[in-house]
């Protein structure tokens, strides 16, 4: 089955035309008459085993590209949510015919380009080694073996990506803002953590692959330098081995959005910046009638051009921010309204005010005429550059192949375009803008700002999240009535083995596995009484660095050098390294002030701020429940501005009576290092030269 | 992250190298008007858009050597508005009309473009020789873009990770040429530079006889001719004579070694060479010379340093290919545990092997190949075809280099590789730069 479409149709902008002969600088001149638009023509057949193939002949360049998409439900990856786009990526890494060496030579041979994903893969080349090309393409697509130790690279790198997101208010947005959405039974609303990823198996990838690889639900779009003769014959030579097979099909529910507006809110610690996001689900699909008209509706609100009104309002004319944008997507699945903007704390609920006000605005009041045509203009503009590249008409033709669109869906869009009225434009926003059934999600200074967005919420509460979406427990819990700072520190001493048996320590040894980056290393660190210190960090035996402190002087050691230390250095470093310090805190004239109660990962936490002699500024977090330290954060100044390094401690255990956290994870900026204690050893009789700096 | 922030090395070390030619012919009309102003109009109908663009002949290395920055600083001012244009309302018309916007600045040159739907050919004409005739070089916008300039020297750069690493480089291989600064420039001369001089900036590299008008895409010839002469016939010449500098840098004799501390969390290596000029003999081999060292997954470098030994995170070589001589900058990033000697011995070790070695007939093909693509998909857009032509016309005076470059590639010998290796992948001709963690405190 072969057809041809042809799409032709006349470029209309809304603009008069006229001519002038003498130059007049002061003003633009008037456009030309507008030009004809050729979308480019399209065929498309399906081979033996079902493989959908669209052919966009295009001779402009000797390059020839083929894309691979599969049409099929996104699938509930559950606890271990991450296995599917591994599945993907770990296609490229090696078959039952090459490693991945083979594949990386021959790939670069033809100075071609191959990537692989959960939905499909992609190649490119000179149209002359589209042969060479097909041949790997199909090697990797029907004949993948999914190598260990390459998912346990990918894993590593994998980790140490997720690390960021404790630290960053956008990804914690995103998260948040996808569970509320979508539902976490929801495909969309699924998030991946370092749980889900230790759950992933090179079982589940390869099962995935065998279940929805298959070519009765592909697409195959063949795009540049060759005819649909060829790419038929190629196709065929080269895919007629892929076997069909019967593909599940998943439905879902579909999202809808609160009956309320309602306030989320994630926690980053020391954030002078707010990431403010409304949305909401919204049921708009490919090709839906309302589709056209929504999105010159959303443009004008806040799409891509500089003249959106978010924009105007928050930065043009308020200056709260950088930039202010909204979208409307269109999805099979289920689609959605998005307003998003950074802020500085102080003006967040002021931002929140404005952007709620536009979609009112937009709401109630028509538009004005030079809006429209602004608008118009732009989109129109960006369609037929768009068409430029072969690959746009090749995607409009995939589009109107898996959503089911009208043959000239694209052939009219510009004249539906130009037929957008101004009271389509008010009936979408009042169809699509829904400011009182919003979810507003900002990621931010909880202390600061989380109290000011209660006013938008219908039930008066803002309700709290983890980074990764996760709903916290209650923490709007209240400090007891007479519970002291130091009420808190007795609990913790008493829960991890008490004053008596802490004071009993007179050396410890603790051995740490560290893993930075994909990396690993190791450290040792002794600590003998009443403050010498010892610590050693080294990767494959090689030391990256030593640290030593007898209690009176001390030195860094490193690869490129020692450093001696200074007074001010060594002044902070006896306190620092005074073993079991929280039992001297009073004596040694520290300040505790106990600041409330906070989540941390999920449990409630008394905050206590700590300041102490020689500038000693830090924050602990001790769970409510245990008595156990679970966080720490220290804010320094550094030449890059403020740096907050928060650490987490869980996996507390018994060693000789006492109890430790077998698991830290420290963070500073975009690093993350993250720790395993292997082994802990009390009272060894630790020798005092172990401490010598010399 | 750290990914985030090798691209951000790439890009700021790529610059504006012209790998760029095509298999197919790419036909073009050139011809200069009274006023110097010289004009390449390129016709391809088939998507109906239009670039309209300027390229100056004024880079970083036509600066003052007081005064470095004021290249770049001009790109930001021609947005600010002209006489007939209000502040801000630059891009509003281009947006309007359904069009883009953008520009850049490098070493050698400076380049403003349009892309615009075909019927507003001519709005892209008025803006453009508006901003030649017309800037506004006045206190309010020199003010608010220093602000933005000097923001953008801290993001980009001074407080950016490894950012710092091309202006470290320059410094040290350079002694005497302008390209011993880089195109961002110092803070304190934008910041101390007076109104006065950046009108006199202005009015000597801002004149016709010193950019080319290159317009490409759904136009007619002779329509298009009208229309330039027009906007642009009547616009005088500056007068001025527009400062040059020679090529003039002593030959090195010695190495140049040297250990720069920054705010990184990973060491990393770099080496530097001089090379020619782009654009001559040996400047193709060269340019190949890198591909084969460090294009692809399976090239010489990755493949030993980072799969094999996997003592690098990474590793990359570019040449920077400029008007005047230019260098070949190899860097790599350690793996924790390996110490930046031990990297550089084994960066060392390949070039040895090139220099010694003739390369395999598979390699030569593997990086032909490369090449040969990499040309082809230059070449793709009219905006690229439009830049190209442009590039070609004011480094070369030879826009038909847009159809000659490839053939220059392919004429590269396996012996040409070695022979460029010897000569100038030599200790004596380098600069090894060392980046390390600043020792705490």
């Amino acid at each position: 089955m072969k057809k041809i479409i042809p799409l032709i149709f006349l470029f209309t902008l809304i603009l008069t035309v006229s001519a002038n002969a003498q130059i007049d600088r002061s003003r633009p001149p008037e456009p030309g008459p507008p030009p004809v638009i050729h979308i480019g023509e399209y065929e498309t057949f399906t081979t033996d085993n079902g493989i959908r193939v669209i052919v966009v002949e295009n001779r402009t360049v000797p390059v020839v590209s083929f894309q691979i998409t599969l049409d099929i439900d996104r699938i509930l990856e559950k606890d271990a949510k991450g296995y599917v786009s591994m599945a993907g990526e770990l296609m490229r890494t090696g078959t039952s015919n090459r490693t991945k060496q083979q594949i990386d030579e021959e790939t670069d041979f033809l100075g071609a380009t191959i990537n692989t994903h959960s939905r499909g893969m992609f190649g490119s080349s000179l149209t002359r080694h589209a042969e060479s090309l097909l041949d790997l393409m199909s090697d990797i697509l029907l004949n993948p073996t999914f190598p260990q130790q390459e998912l346990e690279r990918s894993l590593r790198q994998s980790k140490s990506a997720l690390s960021t997101v404790r630290t960053d208010a956008s990804s914690m947005v995103n998260n948040v803002s996808s569970v509320l959405v979508y539902g976490s039974d929801h495909p969309y609303g699924e998030i991946t953590t370092e749980e889900t990823l230790e759950n992933i198996t090179i079982e589940k990838c390869r099962e995935y692959y065998e279940t929805y690889f298959k070519p009765n639900v592909a697409y195959m779009v063949v795009v540049g330098d060759m005819d649909v003769e060829t790419a038929e014959e190629l196709i065929d030579r080269f895919f007629s081995g892929w076997e069909p097979g019967e593909v599940p099909s998943h439905k879902y529910e579909t999202p809808q959005p609160p009956d309320g507006r309602r306030v989320a809110f994630a926690n980053r610690s020391g954030a002078v910046q707010s990431v403010i996001s409304v949305t909401y689900p919204i049921q708009l699909t490919p090709g839906h009638p309302d589709a056209i008209s929504t999105s010159v509706m959303n443009s004008i609100l806040g799409g891509g051009v500089f003249s959106g009104r978010l924009m105007q309002n928050l930065r043009e004319d308020k200056g709260y921010t950088y930039g202010a944008r909204s979208s409307i997507s269109t999805d099979p699945l289920a689609a959605r309204f998005n307003a998003r903007t950074e802020v500085r704390n102080s003006v967040t609920d002021s931002a929140v005010t404005e952007i709620l006000y536009e979609m009112e605005r937009l709401r109630n009041e028509p538009v004005d005429d030079e809006t429209m045509d602004l608008i118009k203009n732009f989109m129109t503009g960006s369609f037929a550059r768009s068409l430029e590249s072969p690959q746009t008409v090749a995607n409009f033709a995939l589009n109107i192949e898996r959503y089911d669109l009208p043959d000239d869906y694209y052939t009219t869009y510009l004249e539906r375009l130009n037929n957008v009225s101004v009271s389509d434009v008010q009936k979408m926003a009042r169809r699509y803008l829904l400011p009182d059934n919003a979810y507003i999600v900002v990621g931010g200074n909880r202390n600061e700002v989380a109290e000011t967005l209660e006013k938008f919420s219908i039930s008066g509460d803002v309700e709290f999240f983890d980074p990764f979406g996760n709903r916290l427990v209650d923490t709007g819990q209240a400090v007891p009535e007479g519970l002291e700072a130091t009420d808190v520190i007795d609990k913790y001493i008493d829960a991890v083995g008490g004053r008596r048996n802490l004071e009993k320590i007179e050396d410890i040894t603790i051995e740490m596995e560290a893993s930075m980056q994909g990396m690993s290393i190791q450290t040792v660190t002794h600590q003998k009484a009443p403050n010498k210190y010892y610590s050693s960090m080294s990767m494959s035996g090689n030391i990256l660095q030593e640290q030593i402190f007898d209690g009176e002087k001390g030195v860094i050691k490193m690869p490129q050098g020692e450093m001696n230390l200074d007074d001010e250095m060594i002044k902070q470093m006896k306190l620092q390294f005074t073993m079991n310090i929280e039992l001297y805190y009073e004596e040694m004239g520290f300040e505790l002030e106990l600041d409330g109660i906070e989540a941390i990962n999920g449990v409630s936490a008394y905050k206590i701020n700590i300041t102490g002699p020689g500038n000693i500024k830090r924050t602990d977090h001790f769970d409510v429940e245990t008595g156990f330290r679970v966080q720490t954060t220290v804010t320094e100044q550094s030449p890059m501005g403020e740096i907050t390094q928060i650490t987490t401690y869980s996996d507390y255990r018994t060693v000789n009576g006492l109890k430790f956290p077998f698991r830290m994870m420290q963070q500073a900026g975009p690093q993350s290092i993250d720790m395993e204690v292997t082994n802990i050893k009390i009272n060894q009789g630790l020798s005092d030269e172990l401490f010598s700096p010399e | 992250m750290r990914k985030l922030l090798i691209l951000k090395i790439l890009i700021c070390l790529a610059g504006h190298t012209l790998l760029q030619a095509q298999a197919t012919r790419i036909d073009f009309v050139e011809y200069t008007l009274d006023n110097g102003l010289h004009v390449i109009l390129h016709k391809d109908n088939s998507t109906p858009v239009v670039a309209v663009t300027m390229m100056y002949h004024v880079g970083s290395k036509n600066e003052n050597p007081e005064r470095t920055g004021f290249a770049h600083f001009f790109e930001h001012l021609m947005f600010e508005g002209t006489k007939h244009i209000e502040r801000g309302e630059f891009d509003r018309y281009v947006e309007g009309a359904g069009g883009t916007l953008n520009a850049y600045t490098s070493f050698d040159l400076t380049y403003y473009f349009e892309l615009l739907p075909s019927n507003q050919l001519e709005l892209g004409l008025w803006l453009e020789s508006e901003r030649l005739l017309h800037a506004k070089v006045d206190s309010v916008g020199i003010a608010t873009q220093k602000d933005v300039v000097i923001e953008e020297m801290k993001q980009t750069r001074d407080n950016q990770p490894y950012g710092r690493l091309l202006a470290e480089t320059l410094s040290r291989a350079y002694t005497k040429h302008p390209y011993r600064w880089d195109v961002l420039g110092k803070e304190e001369h934008i910041r101390y530079a007076e109104d006065h001089e950046f009108s006199e900036f202005h009015s000597m590299f801002y004149v016709p006889e010193n950019a080319v008008l290159t317009i490409a895409g759904d136009i007619e010839i002779e329509e298009t001719r009208k229309l330039v002469a027009k906007y642009f016939a009547d616009i005088p010449r500056g007068r001025h004579e527009i400062y040059r500098p020679e090529p003039v840098e002593p030959v090195r004799t010695a190495e140049v070694r040297d250990t720069v501390y920054d705010n990184i969390q990973l060491p990393l290596v770099l080496q530097a060479y001089h090379i020619p000029a782009q654009g001559s003999d040996d400047y193709y081999a060269v340019d190949m010379l890198a591909a084969l060292l460090s294009r692809g997954e399976s090239s010489r470098l990755h493949r030993s340093l980072v799969d094999e030994q996997q003592i690098a995170m990474m590793v990359q070589a570019m040449p920077l290919g400029l008007e005047h001589p230019g260098l070949a900058i190899i860097y790599a990033m350690p793996n924790i545990g390996t110490d930046p000697e031990t990297l550089e011995a084994a960066i060392n070790k390949e070039l040895e092997k090139v220099r010694n070695e003739l390369i395999s007939e598979f390699e030569m093909q593997k990086v032909i190949n490369q090449t040969e693509n990499s040309f082809v998909n230059s070449n793709r857009t009219i905006a690229s075809r439009a830049n190209n032509l442009a590039t070609y016309h004011t480094i070369f005076k030879d826009a038909n280099r847009i159809n000659t470059e490839l053939s220059k590639y392919m004429e590269v010998t396996r012996d040409d590789i070695q022979r460029v290796a010897n000569r100038y992948f030599r200790e004596d001709n380098r600069v090894v730069l060392y980046f390390l963690p600043e020792p705490e405190n």
